[in-house]
């Protein structure tokens, strides 16, 4: 799942023909003033001003504004730019035009394993999850997407009256349109407000996911999806990021704060469950990190160094299933080098390291890892036939 | 018995590498169960036509590379399978173009970063074509003792261990690659190993869900039991446990679920594969996953190191009521050892070949060159120079800061001796005619021979050869000389002449004579053999050619190894005119008419050929 941002996600909305009210992003908050006297709207309308981040529970947060002039705008957006979240910085505001509306609607559509499924309701707002009994939904096979008189029918199952759903079918069948041909995982607006004075449709807020994936035929994703964890990336988190972006294979690396027990595991499916196993024997874990794909040494040994590097860690679990084909003697000798850098830069003091791994090459490998307790390493090296997680147990105990 | 790829797969690998390997790993596999070559052919446009090596143990096989899958289908009609490895934005194609391929039963994906619209119409393309869409991202397949799809398993050790080569009494469900491997061996050590092994790959839409070869083991009358490991996300776990709950089961299930660690990690963070991300309230996590399968009768440890013991008790239970019957077990000494490349026997010190070539003189195994045991960067941190990796490669000597200065000396006034003599002047041709610099240089470096630069050698070895046979009778030399050889290597010049000395000859002599210490034998000799030659005929100077062997016999170089001195210093000269031509942009030249004496037949009919 990758997320974007409002500015993006509006972005591709206008390219499919959703509607969107007007909005701006911008960084330089004095930028505003000149789109102010180039555009009328941001003189005449009421504005909101929210922080164009991956920050979640923004209005909580003072980091959303409603109902603005132009003036108000501006001030807002110089106190919001710069402003410190925890780990993360707020760099962009998004100044959007506050429709006045009637109603409210709620139209979302997610992807699913045969296709996708879309949501009506015409109970919209902060409220959806109390009137989650008013959504209607429909089932759309992929390839086979509705008519608008087919989604017309559902508005009209979720009490929209005639006039209003069939502007909702023909909004929901652009919106089909827009999450099938930009690859999109879901999208949920909420809400889709109505000014019926004039019939204006806008999406006023929407959460947006993208295939990050299928980015290779989108000549046009000009964004970056925004942090799938939750907070934006520490800076060793990025750097571990830059070095998986240029390698065979793969090194992942998140970091955990307050946990004590480190991970330098291998594989996709066995780093989670050494996880899984750190939680269920009443551990907690520093990070989460994963190498696989027969990375390169070097690689491995960078991540290494980071995960050295967390504070206040007892354990470090070097695990990793039975590899199919990630060298374990290469991979070994780049935690290895890992180590001893980090044993002369003073880390490593009281830290016990708990290995068990398979693999091509796995006896030179792990007799390769046992040596490092001649070299003073508190080191536990186990083969295939310690069972995989069973080095959690071990060290839990210990 | 097996699900999905038995002894009669035959597959197809579309895609390059990656690919190759696969076939690799996939015929050591063959190779152990005694079974032909699983891989046919591959499908790759870049490198048609190509025949790929794939050694099936000690047998060298050569595969095929087609440009199209119709081809390669044409020409191999046996194939029944589909392997795609290739990069993700052809692979929806690939697989598309396999899954309406007549005769093609199972397409499986390994490629990775696939977009899960491209998965989801693949899964719905095989559905409307009666095929199986295994993957994308699948490690691949294993049947034991029948067939491997991919490199699941892993190394040729690893097969055996896991007691891949015969069919055990487990079926292996996975969605990660890597635990596919380390189920299968917990199969064998803690039972009697696998039916198959399927890794469904761990995308967001896995093409085929863990029911449908939940009830192809079901189907298999020697499975058992199945090992299932899953993770958080989507609703495969639970469609499998609905389908155990349905009805009476055949076949015992065991799981493994991942990503419970996501209950008590910071709300949102994520991580795993591109499907392990749990959807809105708890729908897909891990917990529910292992409730409804722990609901559904499925034995679930509530780790991954558990499943070691509970495959050991569903195994136990399974010989007690007479479900299993354990087989002997087949002593591993009797399957076929993997022939070792040359490499590899080498390390062992199993066996010895003899070498092809022998060098004395340089070594760059390690992590520099050495020069006769020097290594070159501590050469140049000890002040040593060009003139000593000479003497080191040339005679394996290091030469003395006084025979450095003469070596230096010599390859300095060789270096170059104008455009017009033959050398020069090839390369300037060269040069002219656009060829690049190595072609210019060794063309000017072709005129080196008898009669331009190449008398280095023979005066060095015929002043040598007077020095020991012809002391003091310089007259007894010169007779051996022109009875034997003819004039004197050495000895005459074009235009110089005793009125007109040779300024580099005179300035050498000088140097070496007055600046040095080195002992002259060679050099003292050719200068006697001048004063008899120049008395005879002006012109019949000791020349630089002559002057330089001497010096470098002195020197204890060898005979043979004298013209390097003039190839090596006049080599800087010609770069040097190639360049210079270069840099001026010169335009294609040839000679004039006028330049040519056209001694050639008046023009004639051509005659009518007989």
């Amino acid at each position: 799942m990758a997320k974007i941002l409002e500015g993006p996600a509006m972005k591709l909305f206008n390219k499919w023909g959703i509607p969107v009210p007007n909005y701006v992003v911008i960084m330089d908050p004095n930028r505003l003033e000149q789109l102010g006297e180039a555009n009328k709207w941001l003189r005449e309308s009421k504005l909101v001003v929210k922080a164009h981040e991956a920050i979640g529970g923004r209005y909580k947060l003072g980091l959303v504004k409603l109902g603005l002039n132009l003036e108000g705008a501006l001030a807002a957006a110089k106190e919001m730019i710069g402003h410190t979240i925890g780990t993360s910085v707020v760099r962009q505001v998004i100044v959007a035009e506050m429709l006045d509306h009637d109603e409210e609607y709620y139209v979302s559509i997610a992807g699913n394993r045969d296709g996708a499924e879309i949501l009506f309701s015409n109970k919209g707002g902060v409220d959806i999850e109390d009137n989650w009994d008013s959504v209607k939904r429909m089932f759309i096979p992929i390839d086979e997407n509705p008519t608008i008189e087919r989604l017309t029918d559902l508005a009209l199952e979720a009490g929209f009256t005639p006039e209003i759903a069939e502007r909702v079918g023909k909004i929901a069948s652009r919106l089909i349109l827009c999450f099938d041909n930009e690859d999109a995982q879901s999208i949920e607006i909420n809400p889709l407000v109505i000014r019926k004075s004039d019939m204006r449709f806008a999406a006023l807020d929407a959460v947006m996911n993208i295939d990050w994936d299928a980015r290779f035929r989108h000549a046009d994703w000009d964004f970056k999806p925004v942090s799938e964890i939750g907070r934006s990336y520490t800076e060793a988190e990025q750097q571990i990021m830059d070095i998986d972006a240029r390698i065979k294979g793969s090194v992942k690396f998140v970091e955990v704060p307050g946990g004590d027990v480190a991970l330098l595991t291998a594989g996709g499916g066995a780093s989670v469950f050494y996880s899984d196993a750190v939680v269920a024997r009443g551990g907690t874990i520093a990070n989460y990190a994963e190498y696989s794909g027969d990375p390169p040494d070097w690689a491995v040994e960078a991540l290494t160094e980071t995960i050295c590097m967390l504070p206040n860690i007892r354990h470090i679990i070097v695990g990793g299933a039975i590899a199919n084909f990630t060298d374990v003697k290469a991979t070994f000798n780049g935690i290895i080098n890992g180590f001893r850098e980090s044993k002369s830069r003073g880390y490593l003091e009281n830290v016990k390291i708990w290995v068990r791994r398979g693999g091509p090459n796995e006896a030179q490998g792990l007799a390769m890892m046992k040596k490092l307790q001649e070299e003073g390493f508190d080191i536990h090296v186990y083969d295939r036939s310690m069972p995989m997680t069973d080095i959690v147990d071990l060290a839990m105990n210990a | 018995m097996s699900i999905l790829a038995n002894k009669e797969t035959r597959a197809v690998i579309i895609g390059g590498a990656a690919g190759l390997n696969a076939a690799r790993r996939m015929a050591q596999f063959d190779f152990l169960i005694n079974k032909p070559l699983t891989v046919q052919a591959f499908v790759y446009p870049p490198e048609e036509g190509q025949q790929k090596e794939i050694y099936r143990g000690g047998e060298l096989n050569n595969v095929h590379v087609y440009a199209s899958l119709d081809k390669a289908i044409e020409e191999n009609p046996q194939i029944n399978t589909a392997l795609i490895y290739i990069g993700a934005s052809r692979a929806y194609q690939s697989a598309k173009e396999a899954l309406e391929t007549k005769g093609i039963k199972l397409v499986s994906m390994i490629t990775e970063g696939v977009p899960e619209k491209d998965a989801k119409r693949l899964c719905k393309i095989a559905q409307q074509n009666g095929k199986l869409f295994n993957g994308p991202s699948s490690i691949g397949i294993m049947s034991a003792g029948e067939c491997r799809l991919g490199v699941i398993g892993g190394e040729y050790k690893n097969l055996k261990l896991c007691n891949l080569y015969r069919s055990g009494s487990f079926g292996v469900i996975t969605k990660s690659g890597g635990l596919s491997n380390e189920t299968m061996w917990l199969c064998a050590q803690n039972g009697d190993g696998i039916t198959s092994a399927v890794a469904i790959g761990g995308d967001a839409y896995p093409g085929t869900d863990f029911v449908t070869y939940l009830q192809m083991f079901e189907n298999d009358p020697e499975t058992k039991a199945v090992v299932i490991v899953g993770e958080v996300g989507g609703t495969l776990e639970e469609e499998a446990a609905e389908w155990l709950k349905e009805q009476k089961r055949r076949i015992r299930v065991i799981a493994a679920i991942g990503g419970t660690c996501q209950e008590v990690l910071p709300q949102g963070m994520k991580f795993g594969h591109a499907g392990a991300k749990e959807g809105k309230k708890g729908l897909g996590s891990a917990r529910s996953k292992i409730n409804a399968l722990r609901e559904a009768g499925a034995i679930v440890p509530d780790t991954f190191g558990g499943l070691s013991k509970a495959i050991k008790q569903v195994y136990q239970e399974l010989i007690s009521t007479g479900v299993i019957k354990p087989e002997a077990e087949i002593d591993e000494k009797l399957l076929p050892t993997l022939p070792p490349s040359v490499q590899e026997v080498m390390k062992q010190g199993e066996v010895i070949v003899e070498p092809l070539i022998r060098t004395t003189i340089s070594d760059d195994r390690g992590e520099e060159p050495r020069y006769v045991g020097y290594a070159a960067s501590e050469l140049c941190e000890e002040g040593y120079g060009i003139e000593d990796v000479i003497g080191l490669l040339w005679n394996k000597k290091l030469p003395t800061r006084e025979e450095s200065e003469i070596i230096k000396r010599i390859i300095m006034i060789s270096a170059d001796h104008g455009p017009a003599v033959s050398g020069a002047f090839g390369a300037i041709i060269g040069a002219c005619a656009g060829i690049d610099l190595p072609q210019a240089v060794s063309a000017g470096m072709t005129m080196i021979g008898p009669r331009f630069g190449g008398a280095v050698t023979n005066a060095g070895k015929y002043f040598k050869f007077g020095v020991k046979e012809y002391p003091n009778d310089i007259a007894g030399f010169l007779s051996w000389m022109k009875q034997n050889v003819g004039p004197v290597p050495g000895i005459g010049h074009r235009v110089k002449s005793v009125k007109n000395p040779d300024k580099r000859v005179k300035y050498l002599v000088e140097y070496v004579k007055n600046h040095t210490s080195l002992h002259t034998p060679c050099l003292d000799y050719a200068l006697e053999v001048e004063k008899i030659t120049t008395a005879k005929k002006d012109n019949l100077i000791l020349n630089v050619d002559g002057t330089i062997g001497c010096i470098l016999v002195d020197l204890d170089f060898p005979e043979y190894s004298l013209n390097g001195f003039f190839v090596l210093a006049r080599t800087i000269g010609m770069i040097g005119h190639w360049i210079d031509q270069n840099n001026q942009n010169a335009r294609l030249i040839r000679l004039y008419d006028y330049l040519i004496n056209y001694a050639v037949k008046e023009e004639r009919p051509v005659p009518e050929k007989k």
